[in-house]
């Protein structure tokens, strides 16, 4: 059996993927500030849930910001691709995806299977994750209670302001005005969802629509999102793992393709070693 | 399908790694190499750049006056043939932005209620001249390669291509009270696919001659000399010679591999942008194209393996950020074609009409520039000539995919840009598109990490689709 591995280091969240056949480990843990060092020790521990050692994978591809921080991967992708790439392999059907990650958000074109366009909004948080946690915070609730909090809302509150930092000052201010908690947090998804939303109409939508990233965990941004499309958003069972899933099958089709012409493709020939990019 | 089973392996969500610490001493050593030219030439350009802030410097001494100029608006060979040495704003921001040493004029002019979203060049610019003023017009100290003299006139020229062009002048003449500001304006007729414009030219070729004949007018007062017309009509016909040899200089780069790339041609265009009509300016195209044609003989290319041919389709480069273009290049991608700064013809392919007055020359070569893509345009439904002209670079140079920029200050140039995206997917074909977005000056604008994210991202968006297409 041939085992490949993706892993993807995100800017919030490190996510590793072994497959097999089917997927023997996946985990997700946060990336925190010291990422660079941090992709050798996920992937130990994935090896260990596996029951599999590091010779025992045939081929490791990195995606996400710390692609390049992974030493022992034999080959990088970007996330764009990775994403396409792992989503198409649990939603056939999807077309366009919509990933809300944790310091960005992106639009994917899928055409037969591979990238077709893409769109990406890296200049402002709002519209991406840390839009919610700024709000999260500010609100005192937890994130992961956002999205059931959003549905109990009578009416999503107004909010006008596109920059975190003023959104923020805004429902301070609104809830001082007596505005509820639960349609302040509706009004924040609406507004997240405006701004995706506008960010992927760059491209043409196509149906059926998907959602990868943090983003997919939150229920009520999903809602918002679909209001916004005007039709129904797919969720993934695990919206986390799309990239590393993606990665590690871009591993195994970089494997077959050189074992169909009966080569073996090149290999990193490092250890499981941290990345050794500081002096 | 691939099937997910996490319950047999998998660490479920939750479950988290202890962040690791990092020394905080630590820093990235990244091998980073500086920005490779491809060609010899272009290794020259900065002399004349700085030869061209030096002259405004050492007008003084030799007596002659220096004017405010702007890019692409016919005056060239009017400033050239009187002898008025042009000090362009233009080029002296972008070499603000490449020496990444912009921020303390964005920020001079910032303080006195220029807005961030304002026109970098003309607010970089307008920064340096409120300096200058403080210490009564002498050089600004720690000004890159000089700075520029302080001008004894200003030449604008509004254009339907910028409308800085018309505020710009004005605003600058708030600080230099007593210099004289003339501000011409160049037009083209509007594209409309249910109307000929031949017909309609003439009169905007009458308006521009007009403006220029004023110019001149302008010129002659605050020179004091009156107008050379035989040296007017050599410099004219010298600049339609460059004309013609830069366009079959930037052509010889259809050769695959291509000898020159983009990255090269924001600093090739130097002597057609700012030395045109002057002998200088000629010879440099010369020994490029001698060059380009050694490259081709010797099949070497900008690129160890060129894989994909782009063109820069739209937008002014971030010119603290032209090291792109080598990342571009490194990862086998090249740029045989760009839009920008390609402000020039094959004079026999504009169908110029004969005339004996240089001034209606100029006229006539600036406006059918311009309209010279819209018989073209007229005969493809939905089509626009910006877009036409895309699609015809795309067919000569042989590209997989296009670029455009982005740059938020620069508003007359770079809006329209998506719409131009579109129309090309939708009139010709769906190619790889990468739209990026910065700033020509503003650096607070860029992040690296991210561009090359985004680069890498397009990249393999021209694998997918050569492999689709195969």
């Amino acid at each position: 059996m041939n085992y490949f591995a993706g892993v993807d280091i995100g800017s919030t969240m490190t996510k590793v993927v072994i497959i097999g056949d089917s997927i023997v480990a996946s985990l997700i843990g946060p990336t925190g500030p010291e990422h660079r060092k941090l992709a050798n020790k996920v992937m130990e521990d994935a090896l260990n849930q596996a029951h599999l050692k590091f010779e025992d994978l045939s081929y490791i591809v990195a995606t996400g910001y710390g692609r390049i921080n992974v030493p022992f991967a034999d080959r990088q992708i970007t996330e764009i691709t990775c994403h396409a790439k792992g989503l198409h392999s649990l939603l056939p059907t999807a077309k366009t995806i919509v990933d809300i990650g944790g310091q960005d958000s992106k639009g994917i074109k899928i055409k037969d299977g591979r990238v077709h366009n893409f769109v990406m909004n890296d200049k402002c948080a709002a519209g991406t994750g840390r839009f919610l946690e700024v709000i999260a915070e500010s609100l005192n609730v937890p994130l992961v209670r956002l999205g059931e909090l959003s549905l109990t809302a009578v009416k999503a509150a107004e909010i006008s302001s596109t920059c975190t930092v003023f959104a923020e000052h805004e429902i301070t201010n609104q809830l001082a005005n007596g505005e509820s908690l639960a349609n302040l947090v509706a009004g924040v998804h609406l507004s997240v969802a405006t701004r995706v939303c506008s960010l992927v109409k760059k491209m043409t939508i196509e149906q059926d629509i998907a959602i990868t990233g943090g983003g997919a965990k939150n229920i009520g941004l999903i809602r918002a999102l679909e209001a916004k499309f005007g039709c129904p958003v797919l969720v993934p069972p695990e919206p986390l793992i799309t990239g590393a899933l993606g990665a590690a099958l871009m591993g195994k089709e970089i494997f077959e393709k050189f074992a169909e012409e009966g080569q073996t493709p090149t290999r990193s020939g490092r250890g499981l070693e941290e990345a050794r990019l500081f002096l | 399908m691939i099937s997910i089973s996490f319950g047999l392996h998998g660490k479920r969500e939750g479950e988290t790694i202890a962040p690791i610490k990092c020394r905080e001493d630590d820093h990235m050593a990244e091998d980073k190499k500086p920005r490779a030219l491809a060609t010899q030439a272009a290794a020259k350009i900065a002399k004349f750049v700085k030869g061209n802030l030096s002259a405004t410097l050492k007008a003084k001494e030799e007596g002659k006056k220096v004017a405010y100029a702007y890019i692409a608006d016919g005056q060239d060979e009017i400033m050239r043939a009187m002898d008025i040495v042009p000090a362009w704003g233009e080029s002296f921001a972008g070499v603000c932005a490449a020496k990444r040493d912009a921020e303390k004029y964005l920020q001079k002019a910032e303080a006195d209620n220029f807005s961030r979203s304002l026109c970098t060049y003309a607010t970089c610019t307008i920064g340096f001249d409120m300096m200058r003023e403080e210490l009564k017009g002498e050089p600004v100290p720690g000004a890159p390669w000089g700075g520029m003299a302080r001008p004894d006139m200003i030449l604008g020229s509004g254009q339907l291509l910028c409308d800085p062009r018309f505020k710009w002048p004005q605003a600058t003449q708030h600080y230099l009270q007593d210099v004289p500001v003339f501000v011409g304006s160049m037009y083209y007729p509007p594209f409309d696919p249910n109307v000929d414009h031949k017909e309609q030219e003439k009169f905007y070729v009458k308006y521009a001659t007009e403006e220029l004949r004023e110019l001149v007018k302008f010129c002659e007062k605050h020179t004091g000399k009156k107008m050379d017309r035989d040296r007017l009509a050599a410099l004219v016909d010298l600049s339609d010679k460059t004309w013609d040899l830069f366009i079959d200089t930037y052509e010889l780069r259809k050769a695959v591999p291509t000898p020159m790339d983009t990255g090269d041609a924001m600093n090739t265009m130097v002597p057609f942008t700012f030395n045109l009509g002057t002998q200088e300016a000629y010879d440099f195209y010369k020994d490029l194209y001698d060059e380009l044609k050694q490259k081709i003989a010797e099949k070497k290319g900008v690129a160890d393996d060129e894989k994909y041919r782009v063109l820069w389709a739209a937008g002014l480069p971030s010119w603290f950020a032209l090291g792109d273009f080598q990342y571009f290049n490194e990862k086998g991608v090249v740029f045989p074609v760009e839009v920008t700064y390609r402000g020039g013809e094959k004079i026999e392919r504009l169908g110029l009409p004969k005339t004996n007055d240089p001034l209606e020359h100029i006229a006539w070569r600036w406006v059918r520039y311009w309209t010279h893509w819209y018989d073209k345009a007229r005969k493809r439904p939905g089509s626009i000539p910006k877009v036409e002209r895309i699609i015809e670079y795309i067919e000569d140079y042989e590209c997989d995919g296009a670029v455009f920029h982005s740059a938020f200050s620069c508003r007359s140039w770079h809006a329209g840009i998506i719409h131009q995206a579109e129309t090309l997917k939708r009139v010709y074909k769906d190619i790889p598109v990468l739209i990026m977005e910065g700033d020509i000056v503003d650096i607070s604008s860029y992040n690296e990490a991210d561009t090359h994210n985004r680069i890498d991202a397009f990249i393999e968006t021209l694998e997918a689709a050569k492999k689709r297409h195969n």
